[in-house]
Formats: C-alpha cells, structure tokens, sequence
C-alpha cells in the first residue's frame, strides 16, 4: 500500500468528486462535496479493503488524506 | 398496589450493561421489580447492579451472537414475567458496501439474537403467561437514512417478530410490543454523532420539535409496558421521537 492508490482507491468511492482533487495535504472537511456520506463511505472503505476498524471517534481526530493514511498504515501491522 | 407497578415481577433485561437498558433497570427496579442483568460486560453489568436500590437481581452475561452462550443465559434464567430487549448495534453501511459479513455483523446481533432468545424462552416454558415483551426499534424502520439499510433493516424485522409474538401468544394474554425512537443520548448516541461530527448532529437535533430524546424518557415507556396498566396493548409500536415525525 502507498499513499497514492490510498488516494485513488478514496476518489473512486467519493462517486461526485472530480479525480485528481485529492491531495495528501488536503483536509476532508474542505472538500466541497463533504458530508456524512464521505465519513461512511471512509469508514467501509477501509474495513471492506484493509479489513481495519476506524471508528468516527478516530475520524473526529484527524483532519487530512495523510493523517487518514497513516492511521490505516499504523494499524495494518 | 396500583396497575402501573411492576412489583412482584421478574424481568429480563438484554444491553443492561448501558444507555437504555440500563437506565432501564434503574426505573424498573425502583418499581420493585425484580431483575436478570444480561450484556457481555460483567464489570459494567456489575456496576448496574450496584446502583439499584436493593441487591435480589441477578447478573447473566452472554454474548448473544454465540449460540452457546445465548443457550446458558435461557438456561439460568428464572421464570419472567417480562422481558427487555435493549441489546443492539448501530454500524452504517453505504449501500455499495453492504456483503453477506456486514449483513451477518447487524443482523446476528440485533435481530438473531433477540429472536432466538425469545424463542428459546418461549419453548422452554419460562415466559408466565400474562408477561410483556418489549423491543427496542427505530423509527429508522420506517424513515431510512443515508447508511442505514442494514440496520434499519434489523429494526423493521423485529417490528414482525413482536407483531407475530401478539399473535401467537394472546390466548396466553402474553403481549408484545416496540418502541421505535428516534435518537437518544447515550453512548450510541455519542458514536454516531462522532461518525457523522457535531454539527451535523446538532443540525439534525434542530428538526425535533421537544429535542433528542434521553434514556430516563424510554425506560418511563418501558415501565408502563411491563406494567399491567397496558394489557390492552399488544402487537404495537410506540414512536417516541419529540415529534421529528410528525409533519411526515
Ligand atoms: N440511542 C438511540 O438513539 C437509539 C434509537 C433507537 C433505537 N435504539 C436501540 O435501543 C437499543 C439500546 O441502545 P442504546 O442507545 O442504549 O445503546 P448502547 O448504550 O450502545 O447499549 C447497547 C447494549 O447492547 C449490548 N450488546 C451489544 N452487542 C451485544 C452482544 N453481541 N451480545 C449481548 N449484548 C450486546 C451492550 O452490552 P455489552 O457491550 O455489555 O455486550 C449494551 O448494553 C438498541 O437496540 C438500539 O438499536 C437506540
């Protein structure tokens, strides 16, 4: 796993957002599509893909691509 | 001793380790009933147990998504003359995430586990006749979100198996009923409002004409349920959601 298909494997799920917005910089809560949707879609994302448990407590915590990254990353081992 | 007293009875309360189950208890024991603890965590169910006025209840843990252990609980428990079925989960799943695990994960849980309980209860000749049978729904049940087809899903499911319960044990004057709510702050309550962040809950919170609802308004419900004071109700729904259905 890199951060990049990270980013590409998010921008496919976030089915309204144009490719390429996502930076691993960018804060979820910038986005202009944001909404509870998004936080679901993460949450499911990354438990069907990884098989990794992010609650919205951990959600809650962080605020950018990267940070969302390193979690799933910290946790995958 | 008035007809909304619950005193002499024996009630069993699933999820009583929190959040409406507990407070549940709470209410219920005051009443002079005499309560079965059951949830997974002793320790909490333990600390239930010790903020209720006397000590003649009794905690039985189980996991009841394990069928062993869900056999040991029917087995223990005494003879009831209610029964509280509080123990569920909420876990969102957008549509195109939904595969038989995350079916498995809601439904075994929120629907197996209440229904083969009350099943196994009921074959095993411990439910008196004359009890109550109460169920913790949703008025997701009827009012879907975004996220929530599984669980909303578990929730219209239950809303059946009471009604059919009403059914098939009136001649026993046995009842059952579901309270549907709308959202109550407890611990739930607090994970969904972190899944979804604060703002979006408080904007939620606005379109409820008397507010989010809390625990100590459910077990109130509970109490007039278990009691006899509503013998002419079965195979009903209760919605209590402070008015969010109301212009729908
Ligand atoms: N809060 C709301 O806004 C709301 C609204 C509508 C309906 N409801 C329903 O009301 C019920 C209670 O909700 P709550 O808000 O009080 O939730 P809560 O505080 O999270 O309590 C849930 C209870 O379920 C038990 N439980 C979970 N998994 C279990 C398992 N595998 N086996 C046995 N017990 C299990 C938990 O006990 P352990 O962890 O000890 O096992 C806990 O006592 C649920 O059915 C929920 O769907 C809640």
């Amino acid at each position: 796993m890199d951060i990049n298909t990270f980013i590409e494997k998010l921008e496919v799920e976030f089915e309204e957002l144009e490719q390429g917005t996502l930076k691993p910089d960018t804060n979820f809560r910038n986005i202009d599509e944001w909404s509870s949707m998004y936080a679901l879609i993460i949450i499911a994302l990354i438990d069907t893909e990884y098989e990794v448990v992010v609650t919205g407590e951990d959600l809650s915590k962080i605020e950018t691509v990267q940070e969302l990254y390193d979690l799933v990353k910290l946790r995958l081992n | 001793m008035s007809v909304f007293s619950v005193e002499n009875k024996t009630i069993l309360i699933t999820g009583a380790s929190s959040g409406i189950g507990a407070e549940t208890a709470r209410l219920l024991a005051e009443n002079g009933a005499t309560l079965v603890l059951s949830g997974r965590n002793k320790e909490k169910l333990n600390e239930v147990l010790q903020q209720l006025p006397t000590q003649e209840h009794q905690v039985i843990s189980a996991d009841l998504t394990h069928e062993e252990e869900l056999e040991a609980l029917v087995a223990q428990c005494p003879n009831l003359d209610g029964i509280v079925h509080s123990a569920g989960i909420v876990r969102p799943f957008p549509v195109k995430f939904i595969g038989h695990k995350q079916i498995n994960q809601l439904f075994s849980i929120n629907y197996s586990g209440p229904t083969v309980l009350t099943g196994r209860l009921f074959r095993t000749k411990k439910i008196n006749a004359g009890a109550s049978i109460v169920f913790m729904s949703s008025i997701s049940s009827k009012f879907p979100h975004k996220g929530g087809a599984l669980y909303s899903g578990t929730k219209a499911a239950l809303n059946s198996f009471s009604k059919t319960i009403a059914l098939e044990y009136a001649s026993q004057r046995i009842r059952s009923n579901v309270i549907s709510a709308a959202m109550v702050k407890t611990p739930l309550f607090d994970e969904a409002q972190k899944a979804i962040s604060k703002e979006m809950m408080d904007k939620h919170g606005e379109q409820y004409p008397l507010g989010f609802g809390t625990p100590e308004d459910i077990s109130n419900t509970m109490l007039f349920l278990l009691s006899d004071a509503s013998r002419w109700i079965t195979g009903t729904e209760i919605v209590m959601d402070g008015g969010l259905t109301a212009g729908q």
